[in-house]
């Protein structure tokens, strides 16, 4: 299945703030794009705009499955869930009272999930064999890299064509990171994922990026067509070390 | 006077009070305990079992138990009609701590002053053959009229418990006050699952009410004996838990009955909220929370 996401002049913010000034992009079938930028500059705000946690006033975002187009804009995120894109938000956001299974079994909520539910969970716990043992504890009481796994987990569990990741080096520490990156991009592989990932940890980010765009202020500020574009540009040098 | 036996039934009459206790704290436990509303209505909703139990058996003969049952879908629309009301009137706005503390606490009287105006401060009772016999095992009495309560108490709570546990649905609904957000990104819709989840407590209230109509004679400000006691064994189960809410009140129940068979009824409250006291100074969440 060939899914992909068009952004078009999206601009959106909190109240009468402004995060995003006319942000234009895309995600195609297949690719892993990574958005790069550090805090305060609009990632997580453009990404609770494709899941619908965050709505523009201008703009458009367009979902392509198989040629079909859908407008996300004005979708609940429970109906954006049932597009078939799903979202490891920042933080991880688990049900920290519920065990493990609890919580990856909510991540198959989506009517197309449920039945999928036996073989995604097995699947699951073969990238992950630590949630395997750990199935029954409560998503509470893990390390934070663990309830990183269960939050990647979770959001596998629903099924989906496109996956977006919101900062998954937050709290982590760097090996830990380098795994999860890792992980993600054999997920990808997997499961012929189209993936998002919005991170401000440019060297990792850049291992598995097939292309990204860097979002300064709400604005994209530089588009990287191929990962190598994207590393040898002024701009990063200029952001991430200092040059 | 101290004999085995006596003990012996003291605990077998404690056993099904608690589990009585447990189908009045059930659906207290789901709202109190999963959604955050605090529905201090909810004995009187009970309450209104009772009533509704009364009616239809002084009309119809038929038995209260299955009346209960009967109504349930009722109650259960009376519910979800219920959390519409509070979500746009205080839920939305952010208002729930006081405003809707107020809200339940006004819906208590009205439903209490409706009934009195209706039926008057008078005790009503249902009849049904069952009622003031008793089993006997050995040396074991079980009267009927708190035998039969206990047995539909128990396959009500085991069948929530079910729910919650197996059904995707019944998950969500433990998640729902955990992380809202997260739960719309697991592609549910939390004030859908918010509903459902208030019209299943008010359901319960429809059986709870006929079991307590069994059990004794009721009126219609019976259920504010209920509040303290209820929200009791609640937060001695652990908020959220509802088999730790079953336990609670089976050893609220237990406790109660061997104190009332050995020192006297007026005790029985008492050690109740002792046993909760003694609970939140040294467990505060919960003999059986989690976490």
């Amino acid at each position: 299945m060939a899914s992909s996401i068009t952004v078009t002049n999206v601009e959106a913010g909190y109240g009468s703030v402004r995060v995003l000034h006319g942000v234009t992009m895309s995600v195609n079938s297949g690719e892993t794009v990574v958005l790069l930028g550090s805090n305060g500059n609009g990632k997580s705000t453009l990404i609770k705009c494709i899941t619908g946690l965050a709505t523009p006033g201008e703009g458009d975002i367009v979902l392509d499955v198989d040629g079909e187009k859908t407008s996300l804009i004005g979708k609940t995120p429970e109906e954006i869930v049932d597009l078939g894109i799903a979202m490891v938000p920042e933080g991880r956001r688990l049900f920290p009272s519920l065990t493990v299974e609890e919580n990856l079994h909510l991540g198959a909520y989506r009517m197309a999930a449920r039945e999928k539910l036996a073989e995604n969970l097995d699947f699951v716990y073969e990238t992950f064999p630590r949630l395997m043992e750990r199935r029954n504890q409560l998503a509470g009481s893990m390390s934070g890299g663990e309830q990183q796994m269960v939050a990647v987990a979770r959001a596998m569990m629903s099924d989906p064509t496109i996956l977006l990741v919101d900062e998954p080096s937050v709290g982590l520490a760097p090996i830990l990171v380098s795994r999860m990156i890792a992980t993600i991009k054999e997920l990808k592989e997997k499961k012929n994922l189209t993936v998002l990932m919005a991170e401000q940890n440019f060297n990792q980010a850049i291992k598995i990026a097939d292309r990204g765009y860097i979002i300064v202020h709400g604005e994209i500020e530089f588009e990287g067509k191929t990962a190598d574009d994207l590393a040898n540009n002024d701009m990063i040098k200029q952001y991430y070390l200092g040059t | 006077m101290f004999t085995p036996e006596l003990l012996l039934n003291a605990v077998v009459a404690g056993l099904m009070l608690g589990s009585f206790y447990a189908a009045v704290a059930l659906g207290l436990s789901i709202t109190f305990g999963q959604l955050d509303i605090v529905n201090i209505a909810h004995p009187t909703f009970v309450i209104l079992g009772s009533f509704v139990a009364y009616i239809i058996n002084e009309n119809f003969g038929l038995d209260p138990v299955l009346i209960g049952v009967l109504f349930m879908p009722i109650f259960y629309f009376i519910g979800t009609t219920l959390y519409r009301v509070y979500y746009a009137s205080f839920e939305r706005t952010g208002q729930e701590s006081l405003s809707g503390l107020a809200f339940f606490f006004g819906l208590m009287f009205i439903i209490e002053v409706v009934l009195i105006l209706t039926f008057g401060v008078d005790y009503r009772l249902v009849e049904a053959d069952y009622i003031g016999q008793t089993l006997h095992l050995g040396p074991l009495d079980f009267p009927y009229r708190m035998l039969v309560p206990a047995i539909a108490a128990c396959i009500v709570t085991g069948a929530v418990v079910l729910y919650m546990n197996k059904t995707f649905m019944g998950k969500a609904i433990l998640a729902v006050s955990q992380d809202r957000l997260a739960l719309q990104l697991m592609g549910a819709n939390p004030l859908q699952v918010k509903r459902i989840a208030l019209g299943i407590a008010i359901a319960t209230a429809a059986l709870a009410g006929a079991l307590l109509i069994i059990i004794q004679p009721v009126e219609p400000s019976v259920g504010r004996m209920y509040i303290g006691r209820i929200f009791a064994i609640v937060v001695l189960g652990g908020m959220g838990s509802i088999s730790g809410t079953f336990l609670a009140a089976i050893l609220i129940g237990v406790v109660e009955s061997i104190i009332s068979t050995f020192y006297g009824p007026s005790w029985a409250p008492a050690v109740g909220f002792g046993i909760l006291l003694l609970t939140l100074a040294i467990r505060p969440q919960g003999i059986f929370g989690r976490a």
